[in-house]
């Protein structure tokens, strides 16, 4: 029987949204408050199932054509490439770095190379959700 | 078009409440990631990524600049001429824009190009009648306006 998914549908195209902007909020509180790349990362993958869930299979390959091993890939490289980068100042590896700067609009802003380290374990995070939901849900 | 903007709108002010902090630094924080977010999921919405319209509108007020000043020099080097060896005449230009304010913008457009006033519009919105100072190259002025205010015009309201 084919059931009418109107109002599921709408009401993902816009909590969808709201629930990946809570998702980078969790992803940047990481360093103070509870949060950080892992559950950030889930979060936003979780806003993708929903959207698997309100629309087909299909319909999500084309509004995000990527390759999820491939996000895999980009964000293992990330979290590699900071560690190694530790390496050529004549430190340990991984070891983190930062620094205060004055950035316009934001004011007084503390970069840490953790935050990069951190972009790649969220990549890790979707890229491995999405490619086991996917494949779980191509499979007749 | 309008529902991108509202939601971008809507998403800042939920980054201010998730942040608990209600400056206008936060305000622009948060619109710059559902700009990202909305970037992300554009082939999600029916009209295309609403910056690109925002950028095409820009374009649009640049060339309405460029040329309301190479009009005015135009006409003080006609004005300043001490033969006047002019050959004004009207010619018909046919337009593919159908919206009322896509054609009231071409219009007011070609009036400010050197040399070229519209003087009526037909009935159907169809064809432009454009009365040009100097008539000798009428084709080569509908190529002009062609390729230059209508495709500008086109690229904001696609």
């Amino acid at each position: 029987m084919k059931t009418n998914d109107v109002i599921l549908q709408t009401v993902t195209k816009f909590t969808l949204f709201v629930i990946i902007l809570f998702s980078i909020h969790l992803f940047f509180a990481g360093h103070y408050y509870p949060g950080g790349g892992f559950i950030g990362g889930l979060m936003t993958s979780g806003a993708i199932v929903l959207l698997l869930l309100a629309f087909d299979i299909k319909t999500v390959k084309m509004i995000l054509p990527f390759d999820y091993i491939k996000v895999v890939a980009v964000g293992l490289l990330i979290a590699i490439g900071t560690g190694a980068g530790a390496l050529f100042f004549n430190m340990p590896f991984l070891t983190h770095a930062y620094t205060y700067v004055y950035l316009p609009l934001l004011g007084k802003t503390s970069l840490h190379t953790a935050v990069l380290f951190d972009t790649g374990v969220f990549l890790v995070v979707i890229g491995v959700t999405m490619t086991i939901i996917q494949t779980i849900g191509e499979s007749e | 078009m309008a529902f991108q903007i509202l939601l971008n709108f809507i998403l800042a002010f939920v980054w201010m409440f998730l942040k608990t902090s209600y400056s206008p630094a936060s305000f622009f924080v948060g619109y710059f990631f559902g700009l990202l977010i909305i970037y992300i999921f554009r082939r999600f919405f029916t009209s295309r990524f609403y910056l690109l319209r925002v950028v095409a509108v820009v374009n649009l007020i640049y060339i309405f600049s460029k040329e309301l000043l190479l009009s005015n020099i135009a006409v003080l080097k006609a004005v300043l001429r001490p033969k006047l060896n002019i050959k004004p005449g009207i010619f018909a230009f046919p337009t593919e824009l159908k919206e009322d304010w896509e054609i009231t913008m071409l219009a007011n457009l070609i009036t400010l190009t050197p040399g070229t006033l519209v003087v009526d519009v037909s009935p159907d919105n169809r064809i432009l009648y454009v009365h040009a100072m100097d008539i000798s190259d009428a084709d080569e002025a509908i190529q002009s306006i062609k390729n230059t205010f209508e495709k500008a015009i086109m690229e904001v309201s696609r």
